[in-house]
């Protein structure tokens, strides 16, 4: 077990290091900053909801910036080890794996989280000096909630890596992310209104990929509603832990069969 | 003494090439085996089924005694595959302290073990904390062999050790082998730079499209002056029908 936790905590490390060594997390800060803090200093027409809208600006932002991140991290944790070789000497280790997966999944996803926490935290600053609340409830069920849709990412970009080529993958996730998010929703509204075999397409998607709009809690954010229920939270935290884990299954599969 | 590595009868294919055609090979605890063979012999291929990465498709691989499948066996092997590049924004300690928490070694030991094994391969100090990606090749390597050795294991597998090397760096390196045999260990190593191998190996065995087809302790030959390594090479190769070789030697 020691050594098991220890491989893991290098694998980490690795993720962590990787993340924020290279300038894509600062780039993407900057940029943040650079949309946000002026529209944070305007005030549109006067009028008082207007921070409702840099608000919701501000949110979309961090849900594009958080996703492409947790995307890129997943889809980067393995194709570099083949082509660079360091694949080799790492797997000569006493290493299994599955342990190799599951380190890299975690230092992904945890280094995914930690820039998504920096943004909610931006955020809750900035909504805290409007007089919205500095860290109301909803803010936070609304970040476990988007941590969950980043597990599901990382997973989802992963797999995809040991499966197709960098940019395919890259493509494809991004498709799958994004699409689900903005339209995940409505495919059944669009099923129902299609001929039979466009039918039948949407509701196999509708069946198989992961509901990204699930975890979005951006209008009770910005609107400062009330929080879901705790049942309903659990379910969805339930679901993003059952997809995760199918998809790293299909990654352990896909790894143990990938000839080195 | 004790086989370190023992292959018998060993068969592997990629889809219908036979990539190592009834391979049987071993080597003694404390050895050091020179494994050389043409581009494309299986030297590779038989050098991942010895770390465990492949399995055969017929015969056996034992490695410290056990079936290098297993992970606990791998903890004392130690590879530097060949032309790695490693992780390029850390730095040297770095790639050593991960590699050391990968084979389950304690942070105090880390630290002692990669100050001496950075001055061991000659790395020079000014470069220690400088990320991997400004890194010259044979730097590289330097790193590559260090962090073979950074949990001490009792197996060096090598494949091609000493490219990148200016002469310096090879002499040094083969002083490290050399202590690192002294002290106990056994190597491994595949290349195709004979003058290097003739210096260090005490066994070699040559390989020919999937098969063995000399393998014998140098000291056998050492009351032949006119045989040297690229000689022996040579001839082996050409015994067993290399026409490229046959018209070498002429």
């Amino acid at each position: 077990m020691r050594l098991f936790l220890r491989q893991l905590g290098a694998l980490v490390r690795l993720s962590f290091l990787d993340l924020y060594r290279r300038k894509d997390l600062v780039t993407v800060g900057a940029l943040a900053l650079a949309l946000l803090v002026p529209l944070a200093a305007l005030r549109p027409f006067g009028v008082a909801g207007a921070d409702r809208y840099v608000g919701e600006v501000a949110m979309g932002l961090i849900w594009l910036f958080s996703l492409v991140i947790a995307i890129a991290l997943g889809a980067r944790q393995f194709p570099p080890e083949f082509e660079s070789r360091t694949i080799y000497p790492l797997l000569a280790r006493p290493v299994g794996r599955s342990t190799v997966l599951l380190g890299k999944y975690l230092g992904a996803f945890l280094a995914a989280v930690s820039a998504t926490a920096l943004f909610y935290v931006l955020f809750a600053v900035y909504r805290g000096s409007t007089g919205s609340g500095w860290f109301p409830s909803v803010l936070w069920q609304g970040f476990v909630l988007h941590v969950c849709a980043l597990a599901v990412a990382v997973a989802l970009s992963m797999t995809l890596s040991l499966a197709v080529t960098m940019s395919a993958n890259l493509a494809f996730s991004a498709i799958a992310v994004f699409g689900m998010f903005i339209w995940g929703g409505r495919l059944p509204e669009l099923a129902v209104n299609s001929p039979l075999p466009a039918k039948i397409a949407l509701d196999v998607v509708y069946a198989i990929a992961p509901h990204f709009e699930f975890f979005d809690l951006r209008q009770r954010i910005v609107h400062s509603w009330d929080c879901v229920g705790v049942g309903v939270m659990l379910v969805v935290v339930a679901y993003a832990v059952l997809c995760s884990a199918a998809l790293l299954s299909i990654a352990a599969l896909l790894f143990r069969k990938r000839k080195v | 003494m004790s086989k370190i590595i023992e292959l018998k009868d060993v068969v592997k294919s990629f889809g219908g090439t036979r990539a190592v055609d009834g391979l049987s090979l071993s080597l003694e605890e404390g050895g050091v085996l020179g494994f050389l063979g043409t581009n494309g012999a299986g030297k590779t291929t038989t050098i991942k089924m010895i770390l465990g990465l492949l399995s055969p498709d017929e015969g056996t691989v034992s490695v410290l005694g056990g079936n290098p499948a297993d992970p606990s066996v791998r903890a004392g092997l130690g590879y530097l595959p060949e032309a790695a590049y490693y992780y390029p924004l850390l730095d040297a300690p770095e790639v050593l302290a991960f590699y050391g928490r990968m084979s389950g070694m304690d942070e105090s030991t880390i630290a002692e073990r990669t100050e001496d094994l950075l001055e061991d391969v000659g790395l020079a100090h000014d470069a220690w904390n400088r990320p991997l990606k400004t890194y010259s090749k044979g730097m590289l390597q330097r790193v590559g062999i260090a962090q073979a050795l950074v949990h001490n294991p009792k197996l060096l597998v090598l494949d091609e050790p000493f490219t990148g090397l200016d002469p310096l760096a090879r002499r040094r390196f083969r002083q490290l082998i050399m202590r690192y045999r002294d002290a106990g260990g056994s190597v491994i190593f595949s290349s195709h730079d004979l003058s290097e191998a003739e210096l260090i190996c005490d066994s070699v065995a040559i390989l020919r499209r999937g098969r063995i087809v000399f393998s014998g302790a140098r000291n056998d030959l050492a009351g032949d002056a006119s045989v040297n390594l690229e000689r022996l090479f040579l001839s082996k190769l050409a015994e067993s029908g290399d026409e490229e070789a046959k018209e070498a030697l002429k």
